[in-house]
């Protein structure tokens, strides 16, 4: 078994593990953690396919986005101690149902027979072939990410200071009835 | 270098794994979890496909730009999916901070008031 075997079944096997801990945990905090170890698990799949800038970007964007997900979680959960209410059994085996339903549909039209029937062999890319790209073909793209990504800072700040300061004070917010 | 089923199996199982996620779980952080392991998964399919298929049926691109460099272009498409998601969490996150100001919970079946 070479190195780049090895690395891909373990990273396999940490994105598959950390995505089952995120999905089947009920303790929101250690949802998070499995999380972060399916990405990094994701991410060195990443490096098995020879690109390690895509990697890197993973892993110092969710980290990123973890440590402030974490945040809110630990803010907006229930006390982590309280114990939750159990989880009703038809809906846990209608989403297990859909999601092999839906697994098997995938199976079928992405590795049925005559789909990528000739692979090649490795490719050698580098972060600078990414770079060229990103600044030439693919410049508007590059520009219209950047543009989006202070829209959506900018409305997310609103969006979360609005709530805070009603215009009309006096009357206590509704409550919602389930 | 393992083949490309290999890494196929691996985004479908993590795919489905996130989607039973968002079906299922009832707090809002949860279900952006398992939105954003399907969103990994879906750029995971991407560079997989672009790094290791020449010629396959469906894949232009990779015989319009030539091998060596077809892979650059999945590396940069699962770029741009990394900065919408990373948009996409911080829309969604404040969004949960208001309703979890205006009705007190972040339950979604709590949250049924447009129910009609």
């Amino acid at each position: 078994m070479t190195w780049g075997s090895a690395l891909f079944w373990i990273s396999g096997a940490m994105a598959l593990a950390g995505a089952a801990m995120a999905v089947g945990l009920r303790n929101i905090f250690h949802n998070i953690l499995g999380f972060a170890l399916a990405l990094v698990g994701v991410a060195g799949l990443f490096l098995t396919l020879g690109s390690d800038f895509l990697a890197v970007v993973l892993i110092l964007v969710y980290v990123g986005a973890l440590a402030i997900a974490m945040v809110y979680a630990v803010m907006l959960s229930y006390p982590l101690d309280t114990k939750p209410e159990p989880r009703s059994v038809w809906k846990v085996f209608g989403s297990a149902a859909l999601a092999i339903l839906v697994a098997a549909a995938l199976y079928r039209v992405v590795l049925g027979p005559g789909r990528f029937a000739s692979f090649a062999g490795p490719q050698e890319t580098s972060a600078a072939w990414v770079g060229r790209r990103l600044l030439t073909d693919y410049v508007l793209a590059f520009e219209l990410i950047s543009v989006l990504l202070v829209v959506a800072m900018i409305g997310a700040v609103m969006v979360a200071r609005k709530a805070r300061m009603p215009k009309r004070a006096p009357t206590p917010a509704p409550k919602l009835i389930g | 270098m393992m083949p490309l089923p290999a890494y196929l199996t691996v985004s479908v199982a993590l795919f489905c794994i996130g989607l039973y996620g968002l079906v299922q779980r009832r707090s809002l952080i949860a279900m952006l979890i398992a939105l954003e392991l399907m969103l990994a998964a879906a750029s995971l399919n991407v560079v997989a496909i672009t790094t290791l298929s020449a010629g396959a049926p469906g894949v232009a691109v990779t015989r319009q730009i030539g091998a060596g460099h077809a892979s650059s272009v999945g590396q940069v498409v699962a770029l741009i999916l990394i900065g919408v998601a990373a948009a996409e969490a911080a829309i969604a996150l404040s969004l949960f901070v208001a309703i979890q100001r205006y009705a007190n919970t972040i339950n979604v079946e709590d949250l049924s008031e447009l129910k009609g």
